[in-house]
């Protein structure tokens, strides 16, 4: 068995946070991928624009960059700008929080993409007749098009969920004592680099499987009423 | 054309002066139409002769450009937007005279994320507000109406084209809407599932329905509408009593196109019933 010298309840306590963080993340990344897909489909030139820059940006900025820039840049700048009119203060960004906004924002990029698919996939007559039933474009959105956009997008989000866990390592580098910076804690104070980064290995694999099985399931559900092929 | 244009108490719906252009292809040019209750009215014209823009038109799925809808002697309200296009001046006014108009597409258009039980309740239920108890008895018997009372729980993907269609006709139904609108309803089907689609609309109209269909079917048109509209090009080029119409055709372009269906209808020439909107 391996020997953890102790630090296994640390580890056990990163994978806690991974979880958590990832899943913070990706329901930020599942709104913001909402509202994205939204103005890409919008009407308004302005709504184009503006979903349109955002998955530029996403797609043009290294990951561990938009962190870095999230956690430290982004108070400076508020704090210059506070100063400069005259309001000195402080903020500290929790370092969850920044994790969170951060892999969210980064995520929700991808997901826009997903959603936009997914939406384009219903098919057109079938939102006509919800139309032609009296039903208003909200309530066509609700009961017509979201229950089929979730089998359409189902996939998608699961490699967005998939790369977006993993993706939480690089919080590391904001002192957030996930999986990935306890492991790495524990490999330094022990010189037991392999155990530990083999263990987290592992925890990151096993949360691939389980969220695999889930998303099985997920498809099952999203594909009833669909004729297998 | 007096007769379209004669408001009565009993206009389930009339249409007057409807124009509608694609860029620069116009599709329905000054169209004035008008069903009295109980009318079953049959729309035939070629390819391409605007009889489904004129049926979109009505439940305003297209804009009409110009012209006036009224359904139960209500006026569609319209307005113009600051670069002159048509549009409707009350989104919630057209939801609500939408939910009066059945309306029945080539292509089905069922829900497919919903059983044929879901789907004939969902527009009741969430439109009309009617209790779901009270929307499932109503399409029990719709169900049972159109002869699918042993596929309640069956997705549209497991049904036959004849079975989808039959599920779509309850679905409309059970908004029991004022006027149903058929387009080409049975050009999407297998030759043997078109009868039974058929014989669905021939008992609506024997109950007394109004209806409007646009069909190809001419035989069908002759036995169950009281009139028929043969449009051509965007334009009412006849209309009458469909027997007076479809025995006697007067104008010429009625007479080949009356002549041309003959051939249209056997089974060899299916591939001019499908949807193929892509040129001649
Ligand atoms: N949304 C649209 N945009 C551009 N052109 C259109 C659109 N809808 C219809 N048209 C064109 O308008 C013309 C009339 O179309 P419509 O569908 O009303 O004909 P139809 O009489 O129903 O023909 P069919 O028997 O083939 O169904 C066609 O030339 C068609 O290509
Ligand atoms: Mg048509």
């Amino acid at each position: 068995m391996l020997d953890l010298r102790g630090y296994g309840w640390m580890l056990w306590q990163g994978l806690e946070l991974t979880i958590l963080v990832g899943l913070g993340a990706m329901a930020l990344a599942l709104v913001l991928g909402l509202i994205g897909a939204w103005g890409k489909l919008s009407r308004a030139r302005a709504g184009r624009w503006a979903a349109g820059t955002y998955t530029t940006v996403i797609r043009g900025v290294p990951e561990l960059l938009l962190i870095l820039l999230v956690y430290y840049g982004v108070p400076t700048l508020i704090q210059d700008i506070a100063e400069g009119a005259g309001y000195p203060f402080i903020i500290d960004i929790n370092p969850f929080v920044a994790g969170v906004i951060t892999i969210g924002f980064i995520y929700g990029a991808f997901a826009t993409e997903v959603f936009r698919g997914a939406f384009l996939a219903v098919p057109r007559g079938q939102i006509e007749a919800a139309r032609a039933h009296g039903m208003g474009r909200a309530l066509t959105f609700r009961r017509i098009v979201m229950p089929q956009m979730w089998r359409f997008a189902l996939p998608g989000l699961g490699n967005v969920w998939m790369v977006l866990i993993k993706a939480t390592a690089l919080i590391s580098v904001i002192q957030l004592e996930e999986l990935m910076r306890s492991a790495d804690i524990a490999a330094r104070a022990t010189k037991l680099p392999f155990t530990f980064f083999f263990v987290a290995s592992l925890f990151y694999l096993g949360i691939t499987i389980v969220s695999m099985v889930v998303q099985r399931r997920a498809e099952v559900w999203a594909n009833r009423g669909v004729r297998r092929a | 054309m007096a007769v379209a244009q004669r408001e009565d108490a009993d206009t389930a719906l009339r249409v007057a002066g409807l124009c509608k252009s694609f860029g620069d292809l116009e599709v329905l040019r000054d169209v004035s139409l008008a069903a009295h209750e109980h009318d079953v009215i049959a729309i035939l014209g070629a390819s391409g002769s605007g009889k489904s823009t004129l049926l979109r038109c009505i439940n305003l799925l297209e804009v009409p450009d110009a012209g006036e809808v009224h359904v139960g002697g209500e006026l569609i309200r319209m307005r113009r937007d600051r670069r002159g296009q048509a549009m409707p001046a009350d989104r919630r006014q057209v939801d609500r005279i939408r939910a009066r108009l059945g309306m029945v597409f080539q292509q089905f258009n069922l829900w497919s994320h919903l059983t044929v039980m879901q789907n004939v309740i969902e527009a009741p239920v969430h439109v009309l507000g009617l209790p779901r108890r009270e929307a499932v008895d109503r399409a029990h018997a719709l169900l049972e109406k159109v002869g699918l009372s042993d596929k309640l729980d069956a997705y549209p993907a497991h049904l036959s084209g004849g079975q989808e269609q039959r599920a779509a006709i309850a679905r409309a139904l059970a908004m029991e809407p004022a006027v149903m609108l058929f387009d080409e309803p049975t050009s999407a089907l297998d030759p043997e599932l078109v009868g039974e689609v058929l014989k669905v609309i021939r008992d609506l109209a024997e109950e007394g329905r109004t209806m409007l269909i646009v069909t190809h079917e001419v035989g069908f048109a002759r036995d169950v509408s009281s009139r028929t509209v043969f449009l051509h090009e965007g334009r009412i080029e006849e209309e009458g009593a469909s027997r007076a119409v479809l025995d006697a055709p007067r104008s010429p372009r009625l007479k080949r196109f009356l002549s041309g269906e003959r051939y249209g209808t056997l089974p060899l020439d299916q591939s001019s019933h499908n949807e193929g909107r892509s040129g001649p």
